[in-house]
This record gives structure tokens, C-alpha cells and sequence, in this order.
């Protein structure tokens, strides 16, 4: 009898290990999913209509047991709102169910560039006002040096003059439209 | 904890953090809004970098780097005498800005071959951002290269008066002959300031300016008997340099100790205080 019950108990145990066995991947894949469905609510503080999902500014998510580990990739070495975003992204993964430990590191690698936002991303930085960013950097006039191609978010002309390669922010610059006369600035290519 | 890479990242901090504090010193006194603009943004950048820089400091030694950056006595500092040379007038402001953005450019490019991973990574990033700091000194090069005499003049003497200084940039790092043989710098200070004298001669020669100001072009650096770096003219007779040296060894000009007083004034007021 004690060897029948052992045997039960085994069975029993070794079933629940091949349960688990198929269903730790999917329990993962879900917290994983539904993590970045948070991020994709967290704005970044200085463009609010932009999530850091659609800045390009998640670079990986990882589930382990309860434990999430999310690398942010800032935009540019020197931004001030860093360590705003790095305590929201830790929010929002926190609230997650199934989340019980929330890790979230900064890198450089791999650098964030301006191709990381997504065409969703540049949408709504045109609606935000803020011309999406053009090229892989200073895109520059041939013999004159100045940065150029930067769309008017205002009335989509292209007859527009780069006033300053620098702006309020490190990661803009300041533009003047020519056909709708309005000042405006474009997120900085990197 | 390599001794060679901490040397490395505490003088390339320590340059972009001065720089960095001098050109915010233009934020609300540039000669025009829009440069008021681009120094405040400029220097937002340099001590970004620097806090990059330190962070990678802090971790190899248990440290913090905004210690680092702020609580350091002043002889414990490591950048180069040109970056701490009060801005003057605008003219030394853009030769100064020209000289660093370009002898920082290069050393950066070589350093994208570094052995050490993490300091690829902020170097690479780092690079991204630093073309358009070159780009706004290039601007400026040219536009006066090609304006009234007055201000030709005057960025002429100005670049000859900073080139000295900016040799300083090619001081050897502590450790440097270690940093070598392991790879983590991949070329010496004296190739660097090879290609810097190299570039920069033929750029101002492009420019229509005189390239006899860069009189220092055919000199090595030697160690002399007192352990200070002097400069050997081609000649061979050895002459202590008038300056710019010294800075990667903790031995600054007088212009620093106002300065340090003034940067790090607020951190030693509020020892403990959160930033």
C-alpha cells in the first residue's frame, strides 16, 4: 500500500512536471506580452504622444519565473529625463500581473538611433507638432554644411531652412517653413 | 578593476565635463540667441557624456559618479588644460570649440576599436552626437574664414593662442603604455596627435589661414629629468613647454581653481543631497 501510494504520488508529480513543461514557455511569452503592452502606455515625459515603445527606446524584455528584466536605450548620452522614464517603464512592468520583481537597466548597446521609432511613432511626433527625423544624421547641404530635409509638420511642405542643428532639447533642432511661416522643430536624426 | 581603463574614462570624463561646464557658461550671454541656443545644447551633451563616462568610473571602482564628477579635490582631476581656459571672447570660444570637437572626434573614432566592451558601446553612442558639435564648429571656421578681416584676425590669433593647450589633449593617459598592450586604446596619444596636426593643419591651410601659428607641428614630447613633460623641437634642444601640458598628471593652470570652486560649489554645500 505505501508502495502504491508512492507510486501515485510519482505519477502525479510526474505529470504536474510535464504540465509545467508546456506551460512555463506560453506563461512567459504572456507576462512578456502583456509587459510590453504596458510599455506601449508609458509616454516619454518630454513627448507625451509618444510611448517609449514607439521611441524605439525598449530594447529587450526578458521573463524569468516572476522576475522581468527591461533594458531601456536612452536617446541621447545626456538626456535629463532618463531617470523619469526608467521609474515609469519599472511601474508599469511592476503592475503587471505576474510581475513580482521589475529590473530596469539603461545601455548604450545597442546605440538607439532615430531609425528605432516606429512609422507609428512618427506619426504621432507629427501630430505632436514635432517633425519626425529624416536620414541617418546631419543630413547636410552639399558645400554649405548646414542640415536640411526636415518636412513641416504643420502643412507637409519640404521648402523649409534648419535655423539651428540645436534646439530646447538636446535631441532637437530648429526649423523655419517657408510656405506656412511657422517655426517648428524636427526630432534630431542620430 | 583595470588601472589602464579607469585612467582612460576618468580624463575623457574630466574633458568632456569641463568643456562642457565652460561652454554653459555662454547660456544667456552668447553674442546671439541662436548660439545662446547651440552652446547650452552643446554643453548639455559634453557632461552627459562625461556622466557616461563616469558611470563606467563609478562601477569600476564601487564609486559614484556624481562623486566623480563633483566631489573630487582639485589635483585629482584629469583633463586637458585647454578645456578649463575661461571662453574669453567668442573668437577663442570657436577655436577652442574647433580644436576639442575635432582631436575629440578622432580619438573616438579610434576608440570605436577598443578591447572593452562597454566603453565600444558609450564611445559608438557618443559618436552619433558629437557629428553635430563638429558640424557647428566647421560652420563657423568657414563663415569667418570667409568674412570681413577684423574677424579673420582675430579666430587666426585665437587658434594659435589654443593649439598649445589643445596638444595637452594628446598628453599621455595614466597607464597609456598598459592601455595599448591590452587594446583598450586602440592608437597611442602620440598617433592621435599625429592625425590631429595632420587634420587640423590641413583644414585651417583649406581655410586661407596661415598653418606657421601651429608652430609646435614638428615636436615630441619627452620626459624630462623632473618628470615634466617638456617639448623637443626638431632641432633637439629640449624647452619647457609654456603650456597646455600637465592636466592628465593633475597639474592644472590657475585658470582651474576658480573654476572647480564654482562647479562643485553647490555638491560640497549639500554633502548626502539627492540629485
Amino acid at each position: 500500500m505505501t508502495s502504491e501510494v508512492a507510486n501515485a504520488a510519482g505519477e502525479r508529480s510526474q505529470t504536474n512536471e510535464e504540465r509545467n513543461r508546456e506551460a512555463v514557455p506560453v506563461t512567459i511569452a504572456v507576462i512578456e506580452a502583456a509587459i510590453w503592452d504596458a510599455l506601449a502606455t508609458v509616454p516619454d515625459p518630454e513627448i507625451p504622444a509618444v510611448s517609449v515603445v514607439d521611441m524605439g527606446m525598449v530594447g529587450t524584455v526578458e521573463v524569468d519565473g516572476g522576475r522581468a528584466r527591461v533594458v531601456v536605450l536612452p536617446t541621447f548620452t545626456g538626456c535629463p529625463a532618463i531617470d523619469v522614464i526608467v521609474g515609469d517603464v519599472r511601474s508599469a512592468v511592476e503592475d503587471v500581473p505576474g510581475v513580482t520583481e521589475a529590473v530596469v537597466e539603461t545601455s548604450f548597446v545597442p546605440p538607439w538611433t532615430t531609425e528605432r521609432i516606429t512609422d507609428e511613432g512618427r506619426t504621432r511626433l507629427k501630430d505632436f507638432g514635432l517633425a519626425p527625423p529624416t536620414g541617418k544624421g546631419p543630413v547636410l547641404l552639399t558645400n554649405i554644411g548646414l542640415p536640411t530635409s526636415a518636412q513641416c509638420p504643420f502643412c507637409g511642405s519640404k521648402d523649409t531652412v534648419n535655423e539651428n542643428p540645436f534646439g530646447p532639447t538636446p535631441c532637437r533642432a530648429l526649423y523655419y517653413c517657408n510656405a506656412c511661416r511657422n517655426p517648428f522643430e524636427q526630432f534630431k536624426p542620430v | 578593476m583595470s588601472a589602464a581603463l579607469l585612467g582612460i574614462v576618468t580624463a575623457l570624463g574630466d574633458d568632456e565635463l569641463v568643456v562642457g561646464h565652460r561652454h554653459s557658461e555662454w547660456t544667456g550671454f552668447a553674442p546671439h540667441i541662436e548660439e545662446d541656443v547651440a552652446f547650452s545644447s552643446i554643453a548639455q551633451d559634453e557632461i552627459g557624456h562625461a556622466s557616461a563616462y563616469y558611470a563606467l568610473a563609478a562601477k569600476l571602482t564601487d564609486d559614484g559618479a556624481d562623486r566623480l564628477a563633483l566631489g573630487r579635490d582639485k589635483d585629482e582631476y584629469r583633463h586637458a588644460i585647454l578645456c578649463e581656459r575661461p571662453n574669453g571672447d567668442w573668437a577663442f570660444t570657436l577655436a577652442r570649440h574647433w580644436l576639442y570637437d575635432h582631436a575629440d572626434a578622432l580619438r573616438l573614432e579610434a576608440m570605436e576599436e577598443t578591447s572593452e566592451a562597454e566603453l565600444r558601446g558609450i564611445v559608438a553612442k557618443i559618436r552619433r552626437e558629437e557629428r553635430y558639435h563638429l558640424l557647428h564648429a566647421d560652420i563657423w571656421m568657414q563663415r569667418i574664414a570667409h568674412g570681413p578681416v577684423e574677424g579673420r584676425r582675430n579666430l587666426m590669433d585665437a587658434v594659435g593662442r589654443a593649439f598649445d593647450d589643445a596638444l595637452g589633449l594628446f598628453e599621455p593617459f595614466e597607464h597609456e603604455a598598459e592601455a595599448v598592450a591590452e587594446g583598450i586604446l586602440p592608437v597611442g596619444s602620440d598617433g592621435l596627435r599625429k592625425r590631429f596636426l595632420d587634420q587640423t593643419s590641413a583644414e585651417l591651410d583649406r581655410l586661407g589661414f596661415p598653418t606657421h601659428m601651429i608652430s609646435t607641428a614638428d615636436t615630441e614630447f619627452v620626459a624630462s629629468s623632473s618628470g615634466d613633460l617638456l617639448v623637443e623641437e626638431e632641432a633637439g634642444d629640449a624647452v619647457e613647454h609654456q603650456g597646455g601640458l600637465g592636466g592628465r598628471s593633475g597639474r592644472h593652470s590657475d585658470d582651474w581653481s576658480p573654476l572647480w570652486d564654482d562647479m562643485t560649489k553647490t555638491y560640497r554645500e549639500n554633502p548626502g543631497a539627492r540629485w
